[in-house]
């Protein structure tokens, strides 16, 4: 799942310069994590109304990152060719598939944060870092380069006080590591050393 | 004597830190090194510390070393890639610096420059390797150097190690650190405890500096127990609270933990708060001038 967080409304206000907004929220993650669903889509309709702005329409589409075609989208949303811009209520992924298809302006709603999940209503950040190279297996199923601020892969730096990170709130990765390896009889895996990753194969696969 | 054959006689080492400045004035810099040399056997010089940004360790030791007093270069892997890193290897090494110190370093919210970029393209294990083939004579590419570096490397530690810790701790000797320099020590009893478990570790030519403030006043006290790493015990906060002259006590209590740490380690570390007025004066009652 597409971690997001709603932007300040202010900020939003001063995206918009277009007067007439069509407002597409997504029905994936931004609903489950009622960023981006049918009440927030509502909520804020309504609040750019009260602010001055013409509001022509608003949807939420199954998924915003994933359109059958704009054409599709545009029949069954006859609204939006009267507007002056589209307003998206979804991840990064989304806002761009509408960008690329929409020939109009288009602007975010949301800021896009990390990938995560969730499970039993609990949602969970930074899961992965979309690094092309996966490692996890590693550490115990829990990716370094996200959970350590630091994203450090060979242990952990000497600024964690009281098993919280210096940056925030965070527990240190390497103590859950260290903890979770330790469940699976592991532990002998925080003794390999880690070289630098190839980070091409973000961009471009595995070299063959 | 330079700075590795010092770690190879045996002698008990003695370094010193100085930030570089915050500008381009380097008076400070200037007296603080003038103040040490003679007195140590390197002075350290640090990167950008606390991610405060300030004159890079690069160009301040290379206005050290010109005084004649040998260097040790920090390098963090928080502001440079590994292209950068090891540019500045191979120049560091051009201007006769011959140590460098290898750190994870400070991420940038902790400083002065919040929104800046965390590099970490590479951590300290992979910077101890970078040193180890640029030492040998090949970049991290394997491409062949056309004159190798001839860099002492060193890591730091901190004193309290958990297990995950001391696994990095024994990685950071794998990959060549040949002396580790450690976060302040004021508990010597916790102190005594860590050089147990990393006797377990090292070999004796693996060499161990403790890392020594002295303390200037209650403030300063309590401040550093906020610092990841450094825990001081509540009779030194006390001792300095009731104090009449809390800079002497500071100095006093900066000798007793050296005097009773020096079986313990191969060396010190001073790191003042401020300037180096009066390191010699704490080495001279330390017996160690």
């Amino acid at each position: 799942m597409i971690i997001s967080r709603l932007k300040e409304f202010d900020e939003i206000l001063q995206l918009l310069t277009e007067k007439n907004i069509f407002v597409i929220g997504c029905g994936k993650c931004a609903k489950k994590q009622h960023t981006g669903g049918e009440p927030e889509v509502i909520d804020l309709k309504d609040k750019l109304k009260a602010a001055g702005k013409n509001i022509t329409g608003w949807t939420v589409l199954s998924s915003a990152c994933s359109i059958n075609s704009w054409d599709d989208v545009l029949a069954q949303n006859p609204a939006i060719k009267i507007s002056g811009a589209l307003l998206v209520m979804s991840c990064g992924g989304g806002v761009s598939v509408i960008s690329r298809y929409a020939g109009m302006s288009v602007y975010p709603a949301l800021d896009t944060e990390s990938l995560g999940g969730v499970c039993c209503n609990e949602i969970v950040t930074q899961l992965c870092g979309m690094c092309g190279d996966c490692t996890i297996w590693q550490y115990g199923g829990i990716c370094p380069i996200t959970q350590c601020s630091k994203g450090l892969l060979n242990g952990p730096c000497g600024g964690a006080v009281e098993g919280k990170c210096e940056v925030d709130e965070r527990l240190c990765a390497w103590d859950k590591i260290f903890e979770r390896l330790k469940e699976l009889g592991k532990l002998q895996n925080l003794e390999m050393i880690h070289g630098p990753k190839d980070h091409t194969k973000k961009f471009r696969g595995k070299k063959v | 004597m330079s700075f590795i054959s010092t770690l190879r006689s045996g002698k008990f080492i003695i370094t010193a830190e100085i930030s570089p400045p915050k500008g381009t004035d380097t008076s400070r810099l200037n007296r603080d090194a003038d103040l040490l040399k003679g007195k140590v056997d390197a002075i350290n010089v640090t990167d950008n510390q606390r991610a405060v940004m300030r004159m890079s360790p690069l160009a301040a030791c290379g206005l050290i070393q010109g005084k004649g007093i040998e260097t040790i270069m920090h390098i963090t892997c928080r502001d440079r890639n590994r292209l950068a890193l090891q540019s500045d290897l191979l120049g560091a090494n051009a201007i006769g610096l011959r140590n460098v110190l290898v750190m994870s370093g400070d991420h940038p919210v902790k400083g002065d420059h919040e929104g800046a970029k965390p590099v970490y393209d590479v951590d300290s294990i992979q910077l101890l390797g970078i040193l180890r083939k640029l030492n040998e004579g090949f970049d991290l590419a394997d491409n062949e150097l056309v004159g190798r570096t001839n860099l002492c490397v060193g890591a730091v530690t901190n004193t309290e190690l958990n297990e995950a810790g001391l696994i990095k701790f024994k990685k950071k000797i794998q990959m060549g650190a040949s002396f580790f320099q450690t976060q302040a020590v004021f508990d010597v009893k916790s102190f005594s405890g860590f050089m147990e478990k990393v006797n377990g570790i090292r070999s004796k030519n693996i060499k161990i500096i403790a890392g020594i403030i002295p303390l200037k006043s209650q403030r300063s006290a309590q401040f550093l127990n906020k610092v990841p790493g450094i825990k001081i015990p509540e009779d030194i906060v006390r001792e300095m609270k009731d104090s009449k002259d809390p800079e002497a006590q500071g100095m006093e209590i900066a000798v007793q933990i050296i005097e009773e740490i020096r079986p313990l380690c191969d060396g010190i570390h001073i790191m003042p708060v401020g300037n180096h007025e009066n390191t010699k004066t704490i080495l001279e009652m330390a017996d160690l001038l």
